[in-house]
């Protein structure tokens, strides 16, 4: 009984791990650009596609695969803030979430054509490896997920903090106007910004891909809730989007174990209308839009 | 443009689609036309959240869904009348907006769009799993035609798309004109306050989250009631056609005509029900086209092909413009 808890638990934190990634990246672009990229799942899903590709047609090993498709994102990130993104900056928000729903369908359903919906599976040839901790099982596959989504948000907080276009990225989250006279190069860092959080989605993506599968239509719920961590944990916090998101994590696999599985992305709704109630001051924010 | 020359536009125009059916008589066209008029119904009351009062929902879709489930299920079930039902569906799905609205409406921006699709993920989890009473993925079938209507004098049969047209004209004729009597009353006023400036609006005592809860259980009941209406024209309903996905076609709607106008909502449901038949012959890459005109859309056109036409050629004249005149005039 409590083994299963557990286990459900353990799921519930690498799912959290996955979320932390995603919406990391996602209230990045939010902070900087003030821009809601609702085609960040089609990141997630391309990651995985290019992963997938990698393992498959050129037979490179997990990790080195792992590392193509963040490359790939982080170019592919960059090029679509270009193309896409720039022109709209500083334009209502309700412009910037339609063109990205624009680009979420498009891209979707590009990949629906070319790589056709049935689910697939990134081989990481660590699906076999187990350990046995505590009476639990633990396949080296959701290990390896939860080691490396920990120093990848490491990274992710040292980079912010320490490095010069850390700084300078949280300088624009600041005051974009102030940074600029500072002599900053906003657009360098939008192309940044967008970049990071390409590489941080194909991770993610990849990750999934090897724990349960790849498909065309995996980015959207993802979005969703990775919007609802970054309300959860407060915007602009690491620590708090990393809570909210293992809480979102634990609340879908437990309650989906546990009370409905049909209900599971329910949840993470449910949660955010608990919160509205129990701690309404907590969310008054919006002080961006 | 002077009022009485905008009534007589309206008049006019109004008249002119009285003859619509005479001149399409395709069944094919038909449809398109009634479907125009459900979505511009829905366009209609998502301007009066999105548009008047500044509120983005991306939730639309799920009061339009419990609207039309609503009506079927009392419809198949009760065998109510359709002139009962669609005010029950309108109700049903205002008191839900309200409740909604009572605990989302105090977050702004991003958050509260999120959060309104999040409740259009969960209003849609519920069609599809509650399989006792929705009948899940199946969806509702069986759905009756409205009874015929018995006006003074003579008894019309509600059967041909032709009489859905009618039927439909006049529901979206009743809400615009409650709409625009909405707008242009006190609360219209101070629904644009709260738009423009919430602090402001609060400072000079205006109830903001009153009269956002109000706009938004009014906008869900009307979509409710246009839910009804789609529920007893297609006779069939499921989850399908209530999803997140949906509720962003009204807002690209709404802003592809300008949205804070009454007229722009109309066209861009009009256009936007129209304009996609012209894709189904690019087949799989339809949603795809879809997409990448939606982006193409909004970097060239952010203000609505209304505003942004309005603009370009506002901008050419401007030299010639006194200051106060007609580019003071919103709508």
């Amino acid at each position: 009984m409590i083994t299963v808890f557990m286990q459900q638990a353990l799921n519930g934190v690498v799912l959290g791990c996955i979320y932390a990634l995603t919406a990391l990246g996602l209230s990045l672009v939010f902070g900087i650009l003030e821009v809601a990229n609702f085609a960040h799942g089609e990141l997630y899903m391309l990651g995985a596609f290019m992963a997938l590709f990698a393992t498959k047609l050129v037979g490179a090993p997990f990790f080195i695969a792992l590392l193509i498709s963040m490359s790939i994102m982080a170019v592919f990130g960059a090029l679509t803030e270009r193309v896409v993104f720039r022109p709209i900056v500083g334009k209502p928000m309700i412009n910037s979430m339609l063109l990205s729903f624009g680009l979420s369908t498009a891209l979707a359903n590009l990949a629906l054509f070319f790589f056709k919906a049935d689910p697939r599976k990134i081989d990481s040839g660590l699906a076999d490896i187990r350990f046995r901790f505590l009476g639990l099982y633990v396949t080296a596959e959701r290990l390896s997920v939860l080691v490396l989504s920990i120093a990848l948000v490491a990274l992710l907080a040292w980079f912010i903090q320490y490095t010069k276009t850390g700084k300078a990225m949280r300088a624009i989250s600041q005051d974009r106007v102030a940074a600029q006279l500072a002599g900053i190069n906003v657009r360098r860092i939008y192309s940044v910004t967008f970049a990071i959080s390409g590489a941080l989605a194909a991770a993610a993506g990849t990750m999934v891909g090897a724990i349960f599968f790849v498909s065309p239509e995996m980015g959207f719920s993802v979005v969703l809730k990775s919007f609802v961590v970054i309300i959860l944990g407060g915007f602009g916090s690491i620590r708090g989007v990393i809570l909210a998101a293992i809480i979102i994590g634990l609340a879908e696999s437990l309650g989906g174990g546990y009370i409905s599985y049909a209900y599971k992305d329910a949840y993470p709704f449910l949660l955010l209308v608990l919160l509205f109630m129990l701690r309404p001051q907590g969310l008054i924010g919006g002080r961006r839009s | 443009m002077k009022v009485q020359a905008r009534i007589f536009i309206i008049l006019i125009s109004l008249v002119a689609l009285l003859f619509v059916p005479r001149l399409f008589s395709m069944d094919y066209y038909m449809h398109m036309f009634v479907m125009s008029e459900i979505y511009a119904v829905l366009a209609l009351s998502l301007a009066l959240i999105v548009g008047f009062s500044g509120q983005v929902s991306m939730g639309h879709a799920a009061f339009y869904g419990i609207g039309a489930y609503v009506s079927a299920l009392l419809s198949v079930n009760f065998g109510l009348s359709f002139w009962v039902t669609i005010w029950i569906a309108g109700f049903a799905a205002g008191l839900v907006s309200f409740m909604i609205g009572v605990l989302v409406l105090r977050l702004r921006g991003h958050f509260l769009a999120i959060t309104t699709a999040f409740f259009g993920i969960l209003v849609g989890l519920v069609f599809n799993n509650w399989i006792g009473v929705t009948n899940g993925p199946m969806g509702v079938a069986g759905i009756p035609r409205p009874a015929p209507l018995n006006l003074p004098g003579f008894t019309v049969a509600i059967q041909t798309r032709a009489h859905y047209y009618y039927l439909g004209l006049a529901f979206a004729v009743m809400v615009a004109f409650l709409v625009y009597r909405l707008v242009n009353s006190r609360i219209g006023n101070a629904l644009i306050a709260i738009r423009e400036n919430e602090e402001l609006a609060r400072s000079i005592g205006i109830n903001a989250m009153a009269y956002k809860v109000l706009a938004f259980s009014i906008g869900g009941g009307l979509a409710g009631m246009a839910g009804s209406f789609y529920a007893h024209y297609i006779l069939f309903i499921s989850p399908v056609t209530f999803t997140v996905a949906e509720s962003i076609n009204m807002l690209v709607m709404i802003i592809f005509g300008g949205m804070s106008t009454l007229f722009g909502p109309i066209l861009g449901a009009v256009f936007l029900t129209v304009l996609p038949e012209f894709l189904r012959m690019a087949g799989s890459l339809r949603l795809v086209i879809y997409g990448v005109a939606l982006v193409v859309f909004i970097i060239w056109m952010p203000l609505g092909v209304w505003g942004s036409l309005k603009s370009f050629w506002l901008g050419r004249r401007q030299a010639s413009l006194s200051e106060a005149g007609e580019s003071q005039e919103h709508s």
